[in-house]
């Protein structure tokens, strides 16, 4: 099915989700990394650049960076500009949010926004179309 | 109106009313009154005149009474030849006859011949028995007065310059004589006859007397108040009534009218008669001789205009004392009117501030009236609405502290039940993840069993999203977080677009087809996040209720002012009168169609809240058995691209 072993970097604090997204990407061929925190996200994309980057909005924790802020400077990266970025999140798209969410190149490098729950035919298709760009 | 202008035009008209009756009948009676009084006054005056008149005639007659006793007027009536005696009596009549400022003064025998004549004593016996005063005394043997008309011959013979004396004053040789004969009596047997007279003609001092007793010569506005005239027949022979030259009107003569009656009649004749350039009251009456014959005219006139000013001046005064009254009283009245209607407006202002919410505000009572008793009434009612409105706004403000308290509670419900359910979408959203993951073959085949029961779970797993879903909005529509952001609106491509994506596996579940009729370009005026909640509602709630393998029809169209977009689906439909409890909080409704479907009540609550912030309307049409139809229409500016 998937030719070349994609890697794709799991942002999210809810355990159980990573775990979950983990074993689906796996079972159909993807090759996963994760991160709780984005700090850690941001470290690990640095020293190890993903394909893809499923990104949660809402962190639990210290303080620190929320989704938004993380795409933006995984984004300014250089080396990670490319690095296409799906938000997957449990906000309610638009509502929760006092700013635009909508994906868009200009500023930010978000590709698809997937709101918590999310079927596994949708999470796929969507990946696969943000990789395929 | 107000009352006291009604008040015052009816007591106006009431005093208008009795002014001018009053007025009118004051003036009635003044002038029949004054106009009976002056012709009652012009008959007094003739009277004395008569008296006047008639005493100068009596005065001679007693005269003659006394010359007809002297014996040597017998005696010379026995033998006229003794001219000695003659001599004697003449001298002695002469000095009489010109001590009485008479014009004749003659002795006569018993058959009415001249024996002796004062005037001219050369004339003498010729017989003057025609004169009806000598005939009287003939026929009667008794004194005799009056006035009598004496002819062209008879003042011929009393002298010719009588003739020219009465010529110059009437162009007619006729003169007219007040005098007496009285019978001279010899042991009672007619012996001779003694007559002594005085010419009126263009004499006034029979006239002037009557004017000075009645009048006192006075004037009035330069006319003489009081005018008498003798009337020789119709001329006028003896007056004090003046011409438009000053001098004196004798030769001019009396009107046809007066004339006709008096004369022709012999009855007075009482009125108004314009006296040469003055109007006069005045009465003429007959002068007989004393045969009866009418044979001239006294006339006494009595200056109109003293009256009718008397008149304007009593009028006016009575006008004056009418009108003052009514001045006096309707001041009065508008003084009593004025007490009487202050404190009604006062009660009237009162009553303005009353309605204008000031109820603090009282009447002083002044009066014990009935005015005062609906003053004290109005206080009172004031102090009830005081005290009554006292207790509504204590009873508000706990209404008010209650309502605080449950808009807290349900606040703080609200709150935790957003946050419920915010925290329960994270678990959900591994949970359908992995169930789904599972179910759809990602982790290897299922038995059938497994495949039956993860199906099952899963779709309770969408149950439970849907209800987060729908808590989440209410705790937002609840908490009023949600703001209705308008702006132009792409409905295919911003709202019904991303809400049909997320329906499309449960319509492939159900073998439904999907048809829209929304052209690309129809716009609406709306949030388009908000409307997007709708719409997913309304679109879901067509799959979950529709028939297995029917068809969904959404559809959109400007409608006047408002944009309407629909969505039908076939079904069972629902009952007519359940359509209106759809859209209630937690409504559900219990139908042979709906039993094994779950819903959180709340999809078309949260629909209704949403279009209704937005100014609109929802509504649901449905056919049992057939179809049933939801129809949003929104207002304002719709715009197709």
């Amino acid at each position: 099915m998937i030719k070349t072993k994609a890697r794709i970097l799991v942002v999210d604090d809810d355990v159980q989700h990573v775990d979950t997204v983990k074993t689906l990407l796996e079972s159909v061929g993807y090759s996963v990394d994760y991160a709780y925190l984005p700090e850690k996200a941001i470290e690990k994309a640095k020293s190890s650049p993903p394909d893809l980057i499923l990104l949660d909005v809402m962190f639990a924790g210290p303080p620190g960076p929320d989704g938004v802020e993380t795409s933006r400077r995984i984004h300014a990266d250089a080396a990670l500009k490319k690095v296409p970025v799906i938000i997957l999140s449990g906000v309610r798209k638009v509502l929760d949010l006092p700013f635009k969410l909508e994906p868009d190149d200009e500023w930010m490098p978000v590709t698809a926004f997937l709101e918590k729950p999310v079927k596994p035919d949708k999470l796929l298709a969507e990946i696969a179309r943000a990789l395929g760009k | 109106m107000k009352l006291q202008t009604k008040t015052n035009i009816g007591i106006i008209s009431v005093f208008l009313i009795l002014g001018v009756s009053a007025a009118f009948m004051t003036f009635k009676w003044q002038n029949d009154h004054a106009i009976k009084a002056a012709e009652n006054r012009v008959r007094l005056y003739i009277r004395a005149g008569w008296e006047i008149y008639n005493s100068k005639i009596e005065r001679i007659q007693a005269t003659l009474k006394v010359l007809a006793e002297d014996q040597r007027l017998q005696r010379l009536l026995r033998d006229h030849a003794d001219g000695a005696l003659l001599d004697e009596v003449l001298s002695e009549l002469q000095a009489i006859r010109s001590d009485q400022n008479m014009d004749i003064l003659n002795v006569l025998d018993s058959s009415g011949r001249v024996i002796l004549r004062t005037r001219h004593p050369e004339m003498r016996y010729d017989q003057v028995s025609d004169d009806p005063m000598i005939r009287k005394v003939i026929k009667e043997r008794r004194g005799c007065g009056g006035t009598v008309l004496l002819d062209e011959k008879r003042l011929g013979a009393e002298g010719q310059d009588l003739v020219q004396w009465c010529t110059r004053y009437g162009g007619e040789a006729e003169g007219m004589m007040t005098g007496a004969a009285v019978p001279i009596l010899r042991n009672g047997k007619l012996i001779g006859i003694i007559q002594m007279g005085n010419l009126l003609n263009g004499s006034v001092e029979k006239v002037d007397r009557i004017r000075d007793s009645l009048f006192e010569n006075e004037q009035y506005d330069g006319k003489p108040v009081g005018t008498a005239t003798v009337f020789m027949r119709d001329l006028r022979i003896s007056t004090n009534v003046l011409d438009q030259n000053g001098a004196r009107a004798i030769g001019t003569r009396a009107s046809e009218e007066v004339a006709d009656r008096v004369l022709g009649k012999g009855l007075s004749w009482t009125g108004r008669a314009l006296v040469v350039n003055a109007w006069y009251l005045s009465q003429y009456d007959p002068i007989r001789d004393p045969d009866g014959r009418v044979i001239g005219m006294l006339y006494i006139g009595s200056l109109e205009k003293r009256y009718l000013d008397q008149r304007s001046r009593a009028v006016f005064m009575n006008l004056a004392i009418v009108f003052g009254g009514m001045v006096l009283a309707m001041t009065v009245f508008f003084l009593i009117m004025r007490t009487i209607l202050s404190p009604i407006r006062r009660l009237y202002r009162a009553t303005r501030r009353l309605s204008k919410g000031d109820l603090s505000h009282r009447i002083e009572v002044r009066s014990r009236d009935e005015i005062g008793e609906l003053s004290d009434s109005f206080n009172y009612m004031a102090e009830q609405l005081l005290e009554d409105q006292l207790k509504i706004q204590q009873s508000q403000a706990e209404l008010e502290r209650r309502n605080e308290e449950l808009r807290v509670t349900n606040r703080n419900y609200m709150e935790m039940l957003g946050f419920v359910s915010h925290e329960l979408k994270s678990p959900l959203g591994s949970a359908v993840l992995g169930v789904y993951s599972v179910k759809d073959g990602y982790l290897g085949t299922l038995s059938e069993a497994q495949q039956r029961i993860l199906t099952s779970v899963a779709s309770s797993l969408d149950y439970l999203n849907e209800m987060i879903k729908h808590y989440l909005d209410l705790s937002r529509l609840e908490k009023g977080e949600l703001k209705i952001n308008k702006r132009i609106v792409r409905l295919k491509e911003e709202i019904l677009e991303p809400s049909i994506q997320g329906l499309m596996p449960s319509l492939e579940d159900k073998q439904m087809t999907l048809e829209s009729d929304v052209p690309e370009l129809f716009a609406l005026c709306c949030d388009p996040q908000a409307m997007r909640i709708v719409s997913e509602n309304l679109l879901s709630n067509a799959v979950k209720y529709g028939k297995t393998g029917g068809s969904i029809h959404v559809s959109a169209m400007v409608c006047g002012d408002q944009a309407v977009f629909t969505v039908m689906n076939e079904g069972e439909g629902i009952a007519r009168d359940k359509l209106d409890l759809l859209f209630r909080k937690f409504s559900r409704i219990d139908q042979p169609n709906t039993a094994g479907k779950k819903g959180t009540g709340l999809g078309l609550y949260i629909c209704r809240e949403i279009v209704e912030q937005h100014g609109g309307k929802i509504s649901g049409e449905s056919v049992a058995g057939k179809w049933t139809r939801f129809t949003v229409s929104l207002p304002g500016a719709v715009t197709i691209h």
